[in-house]
């Protein structure tokens, strides 16, 4: 029988789930910078975080991953890795991450389940997963945020315009930031 | 209902009983180790419960390397390193918690310290980030409410940096859970009203929150059943030793139950409450469990229904009308507990002043539980909560 174990002779099917979680968090993470510097919402969220705090979101045991940093009044996408984070929300395998990165769980299901932790303290990863849900809102199609959300956001106008151009501009922001 | 996936874990050997303590050394032997250093504090010390533990030693092939009696109500970074050092100081192989849920944190984050060869405790805060094998762990519970004796949680006070340090890991289970009615039986009653409640709560909450399964459902059932048919008997006749002994493994199934479906709104109110206001755990559980139950009443009121006849409450008319009757029932034992022992029912009875009320509401926020709980639990739901419970 062949040995799918290790990093040697991966199937193409993890490949594809590896591909579609890493552009997922890609995409997470340049959606997060861009909400950060417009969203009254986020800002309120992340106004007590410390300056410069470290966050990443990846799964285990080695990846893919992305950082975030906390920087005055935003959050800047750091690139894809573990950059020292002092605060890691961490997914136990592809299959876990996939779930909720395809809309098919809300983020506090996947902790229900076992397949998300959190490394660091748990007050720090509770201001983090409220700050995710707030990106998610731009990020995910309404119905899907009525099937995940314990309580589906009411867009306002101006959040529903902001939505629209996080939309338009996110393949640009990818392939900007795809080599960071 | 199956859920779609569940974990569950419970591997502690359970030792319930008259006279269950006398096999603290033959446990000790069985798992290989002959040197206990005994975690401790001043009140079980003056209770005269650890002259029963030395007892338990008597004409065995173990011994006490040590004896620390120090442990504070809510422990600390320095108290675990003070005992981790002790217990290499004084070359113990296990260690034997014997007290309330300091106690036995303090003794598991003491063993992480020792097991991972480092005094820094922030490394290991969150889930599941012990990789080695921990010493030997035998837990002795002198109170029947934090179920700590079977949980997989530490929660220790960071002194230096004023926050609160939690620690998720199967590693952390102790080995063996020793029930001894006896070391139960100097509780007063209000400690013990309150303690009970505390896992009340944790039966309760357990059942009706986001990580319930058919394994944690049926250990809460019976835990729930088994505190209310015996805790008033505690609290009215202290030496029934079945009764004391029928809540301390009420508190133990709870904690076998929340260890595996986790808690919700409740506890991250009563975590606030302690927080910001000293409340004592038990009693701001016991308070607010009527009030995060109907907060939940939407989303999980068919769930609270099923709850009813382990309460003794009324089963009959519709599912909601059933789950209302089961918040009345745990109204009216709290309204009982009052009377009888002076348990107090509204926070401002416990010490809260209502400009507090903010404060515990910010912290509710970003307490762990609020993930579990089936209803979303945003600074203003919190808020609203509290002031009812006020």
């Amino acid at each position: 029988m062949e040995n799918r174990s290790g990093p040697q002779g991966l199937s193409m099917s993890f490949r594809v789930k590896r591909a579609v979680v890493d552009i997922s968090l890609l995409a997470l993470g340049v959606v997060f910078e861009i909400v950060s510097r417009h969203s009254a919402e986020l800002k309120a969220e992340i106004a007590d975080w410390e300056d410069g705090r470290v966050f990443s979101l990846g799964v285990l045991p080695e990846g893919p991953a992305i950082s975030l940093k906390k920087e005055r009044d935003r959050i800047r996408y750091l690139g894809k890795g573990f950059k020292n984070p002092g605060l890691k929300i961490l997914f136990k395998n592809l299959d876990c991450a996939l779930l909720p990165f395809t809309g098919q769980m809300g983020s506090h299901t996947a902790f229900a389940q076992h397949r998300a932790i959190v490394h660091g303290n748990v007050g720090k990863g509770m201001q983090v997963s409220r700050a995710m849900n707030i990106v998610q809102t731009y990020l995910m199609p309404g119905f899907i945020l009525k099937k995940n959300f314990k309580k589906p956001p009411r867009l306002t106008p101006g959040q529903l315009l902001l939505k629209g151009w996080v939309m338009a501009y996110l393949v640009i922001a990818i392939l900007l930031n795809i080599r960071k | 209902m199956i859920p779609e996936y569940y974990e569950f874990s419970c591997p502690v050997k359970i030792i319930s009983g008259l006279k269950a303590l006398s096999n603290l050394a033959f446990e000790m032997d069985l798992l290989g180790v002959h040197r206990a250093l005994i975690v401790t504090d001043q009140g079980v010390v003056s209770a005269g419960l650890i002259k029963q533990v030395e007892s338990a030693f008597e004409g065995s092939n173990c011994e006490i390397g040590a004896i620390f009696d120090q442990t504070p109500p809510d422990s600390s970074k320095k108290i675990v390193n003070k005992v981790a050092n002790l217990f290499q100081e004084k070359k113990c192989d296990c260690f034997v918690a014997v007290g309330g849920g300091s106690s036995m944190d303090t003794a598991k984050c003491a063993n992480m310290i020792v097991t991972e060869g480092s005094d820094d405790l922030m490394k290991f805060q969150g889930a599941e980030r012990l990789k080695s094998p921990m010493k030997p762990f035998i837990a002795v519970p002198t109170t029947a409410g934090t179920g700590s004796e079977v949980t997989m949680a530490a929660v220790i006070y960071d002194d230096e940096a004023n926050v609160k340090l939690s620690f998720t890991s199967y590693r952390l289970l102790p080995d063996v859970a020793i029930l001894d009615p006896k070391m139960t039986m100097t509780m007063p009653a209000r400690i013990t009203a309150a303690t009970a409640m505390d896992a009340l709560t944790h039966a309760i909450e357990a059942y009706y929150c986001l990580q319930k399964n058919p394994v944690s459902d049926s250990f809460s059932l019976a835990a729930i059943k088994l505190i209310m048919d015996n805790l008033l008997k505690c609290i009215e006749k202290p030496g029934d030793e079945g009764a004391r002994l029928a809540v301390a493994n009420g508190a133990l199934l709870a904690g076998i139950s929340f260890s595996n479906s986790m808690v919700g709104v409740v506890h991250s109110l009563a975590h606030g409450c302690g927080g910001v206001c000293r409340v004592p755990h038990g009693v701001a559980n016991a308070i607010l469990l009527p009030w995060g139950m109907e907060n939940n009443l939407e989303k999980a009121g068919e769930i609270i229904a099923e709850l009813a006849p382990v309460l003794g409450a009324s089963t009959s008319g519709s599912k909601m009308d059933q789950a209302k009757a089961a918040i009345q029932a745990v109204r009216d034992l709290g309204k009982r507990l009052k009377d009888l022992c002076g348990l107090p029912t509204t926070l401002k009875d416990a010490g809260v002043t209502e400009d507090k009320l903010e404060d515990i509401a910010k912290a509710v926020i970003n307490d762990g539980t609020v993930t579990f709980n089936p209803e979303d639990v945003t600074y203003e739901v919190a808020l609203e909560i509290l002031k009812k419970a006020y």
